[in-house]
């Protein structure tokens, strides 16, 4: 047999032990596969619990739990609980789940969030045959994202991000924060994480490379985007908008929903009935919108979009409601 | 999709509606993105100081609005924290609201309540309309010294008669510590679990990762050395077969080194051209060239009777186009802009380091019979064959799969 067949021949059965390999491993431990090509697909409820009219009226469960797709779950606090109505996310990897925010009510009894994620994970685990560690994070550190927290300090198997700048950067892995953008893998599915200051100094974004949702946190929802220091937010909505540029972004989420379908009018603050509520998620061209505001707005005041508004370094007290 | 899941979590009935019809009430009077939470700091030194601040919405708590900013005004203290001896009408004023911080906010050392001398203050306040309402918190800052002769963790008790905006954050620095450490307290759980201010990483003996800190602490840019080093071994698969493809063809050093310098430096030269956007390529056009070349060095290796005079050009194309797959990569991290040339030039020197561990690795395993008269027959056909089936693989994989 000549050299050049032999050589084929080699290449060839290394090939195959390899694609065998591959397969193998993918059997044996029974990976997910989150490929990072096409897009993974998602629905959002054609609409979400919005409180109630009275606290006669709210039959509603403590938190609502959508399944965006299998791996992928989006929970949103009761407004009849708290006006706050945030939105929090639980989003599964092959080693790891990820719990995004923790609500705005401590008590267990009122707000049972740790019952209600380990349901889920109990759930995800029985149905795919794996454990996943739970990590405890935060979009940004305000007290509306974490009430709950001490929910999970005593759970097995979990991690607790923290409630620091300090511990944030270093869990992220952060040594430029808020330019730099972290690869995070959640066992298979990948995520870029970066910084968004602006409405709190320690926010950070998410992008799912599998579903390509944009994760945009309180720094960009349809509502009163509070911001605290306009440069750091003018600086984290072009990080965004460049991000939307590279990548391709089925929708932005995010934590709130204040503005009614009216455009440019919000709900009052405190309101913990809205029925009628726009979608909560947005589209990338609200988001140019918000580039391109973020160019035009050069003083403090409150400035009035369709889709959300800016208050833009004035006392939180301010508001446009009559 | 689309689904939305309810029933099955919707198992309260009487209860939670009585729970929630007193929360109801209690949200019309809740505090937005709750900016008015009080926070507890704890900064312990090596010598056992220990500075307590607390950060408290006075006026929306523990004293009226009026009182509050009857306080405010008589402080005066627009300019910041205030110390020394506290003026006659300003202690009478914040007197109440001392004792009940002083007996209804416990810090405690190895379990033992800590005493504390007030050393410190601060009453800041716009208006009383700001103090009433929450959205436009009027926090107080209350700072307090306290040196217990020996303390190897504290914990903050709150007395259940505390009516404070909830929930509390609690944040403990140590000087053995490297990170802080933070715990949460509620309405419901007023006593934090104790936090050892040894750090428990500290107490190991991963003396590597201590002095990987340590290094990282003078020279933050470091980590970036970890990010190139990382991006060859174990992550660069597809580098590390391009490196060893170079290693088993020449049998002498010389060769060796000349073929990896010629990578080396045109591989930095992409690398930095396309960090700088000077050049782009697509990674859909990058990364099956970068599989293709790990095929062609095999094939050169096993059918070459000699180097070639064109292999070190060829190697050197190569070079050019592994720099861009370098480059992809290194987008995804981001360099920071106020230091990127030298967070550059440590990423590069990284991925030098990686090179160099893996021919290290190749010449300790199979460096003893290079000179062998089987080494090229037994050693270095089978594991180029091995090589270039490799590249096959991931020449397929990213072009047709």
């Amino acid at each position: 047999m000549n050299k050049a067949l032999m050589t084929t021949l080699g290449m060839l059965g290394v090939m195959l032990i390899l694609f065998g390999v591959e397969n193998a491993v993918s059997v044996v431990t029974k990976k997910l596969d989150f490929a990072v090509e096409g897009r993974a697909a998602g629905g959002f409820p054609d609409e979400w619990i919005h409180g109630a009219k009275s606290a006669m009226d709210d039959t509603d469960p403590a938190v609502q739990v959508h399944a965006y797709n299998e791996h992928t779950f989006i929970l949103r606090e009761n407004k009849a609980i708290n006006y706050e109505g945030a939105f929090m996310y639980l989003l599964f990897g092959n080693d790891k789940a990820l719990l995004i925010d923790q609500g705005s009510t401590s008590s267990p009894a009122l707000f049972p969030l740790r019952e209600v994620v380990d349901g889920i994970v109990n759930d995800w685990e029985q149905a795919h045959g794996q454990k996943v560690q739970l990590i405890v994070a935060n979009s940004h550190l305000h007290g509306d994202h974490y009430a709950a927290w001490n929910q999970f300090v005593d759970r097995p198997n979990t991690l607790m991000v923290g409630l620091t700048h300090e511990e944030v950067m270093d869990y992220w892995g952060f040594n430029s924060y808020p330019e730099q953008r972290i690869n995070y893998d959640l066992g298979g599915r990948q995520f870029i994480v970066t910084g968004t200051p602006g409405h709190q100094s320690s926010e950070i974004a998410f992008y799912d490379t599998w579903t390509d949702l944009l994760y945009t946190g309180d720094m960009f929802y349809r509502g009163r985007l509070y911001l605290e220091d306009w440069e750091a937010w003018k600086g984290s909505i072009k990080r965004l908008s460049q991000l939307a540029s590279e990548y391709p972004i089925s929708h932005l989420i995010n934590n709130h929903i204040e503005m009614t379908n009216e455009p440019g009018i919000d709900y009052p603050i405190a309101t913990s009935w809205q029925p009628n509520e726009p979608p909560m998620q947005m589209t990338v061209k609200m988001l140019e919108v918000a580039a391109k505001a973020a160019d035009e707005v050069n003083a403090p005041g409150i400035y009035k979009y369709d889709d959300f508004l800016l208050y833009n370094e004035i006392p939180w007290a301010y508001t446009t409601d009559p | 999709m689309g689904r939305v899941i309810t029933t099955k979590y919707c198992h309260r009935v009487v209860l939670a509606l009585l729970l929630q019809a007193m929360c109801l009430v209690l949200s019309q009077t809740a505090h937005g993105h709750m900016l008015n939470m009080t926070r507890l700091n704890v900064a312990v030194d090596s010598k056992n100081n220990i500075v307590f601040t607390v950060n408290i919405d006075l006026g929306g708590s523990l004293m009226t609005s009026e009182d509050y900013w009857a306080l405010s005004q008589a402080a005066n203290n627009s300019d910041g924290l205030r110390s020394g001896k506290m003026s006659e009408e300003v202690r009478l004023l914040v007197e109440p609201a001392l004792k009940k911080l002083d007996t209804q906010v416990l810090l405690l050392a190895d379990d033992v309540v800590v005493p504390r001398q007030l050393v410190s203050w601060e009453f800041p306040a716009t208006s009383l309309e700001a103090i009433r309402n929450s959205l436009s918190p009027q926090m107080a800052t209350l700072v307090y010294r306290a040196s217990p002769a020996a303390v190897s963790q504290v914990s903050v008790k709150l007395a259940p008669s505390l009516a404070i905006p909830w929930p509390c954050l609690l944040r403990v620095d140590s000087a053995m510590r490297r990170l802080p450490i933070s715990r949460l307290l509620t309405d419901g759980d007023r006593v934090s679990t104790p936090v050892n201010l040894l750090a428990s990483e500290a107490a190991t003996t991963d003396l590597l990762a201590q002095g990987m800190h340590m290094l990282q602490t003078i020279m933050p840019g470091l980590s970036w050395v970890a990010v190139g080093f990382t991006h060859i071994v174990p992550k660069g698969l597809d580098h590390i077969a391009f490196v060893l493809g170079l290693f088993f063809l020449a049998t002498g050093l010389k060769p060796l080194l000349l073929q990896v310098t010629g990578f080396t430096i045109a591989h930095s030269l992409t690398l930095g051209l396309s960090m700088y956007g000077l050049v782009n390529v697509p990674a859909s056009i990058v990364e099956p060239l970068i599989a293709l070349s790990i095929v062609y060095i095999a094939i050169d290796n096993l059918f070459a009777t000699r180097l070639a005079p064109w292999r070190l050009t060829v190697v050197c194309l190569f070079g050019l186009l592994h720099g861009l797959g370098f480059a992809a990569m290194l987008m995804e991290v981001r360099l920071p802009e106020a230091q990127f040339l030298s967070s550059l030039f440590l990423f590069n020197l990284g991925v030098e380091l990686g090179q160099v561990s893996v021919l290290l690795g190749a010449f300790l395993v199979v460096g003893w019979c290079r000179q062998r008269s089987w080494y090229k027959r037994f050693v270095a056909a089978p594991a180029t064959v091995a090589i270039g089936g490799a590249g096959a693989f991931w020449l397929l994989k990213r072009t047709v799969m």
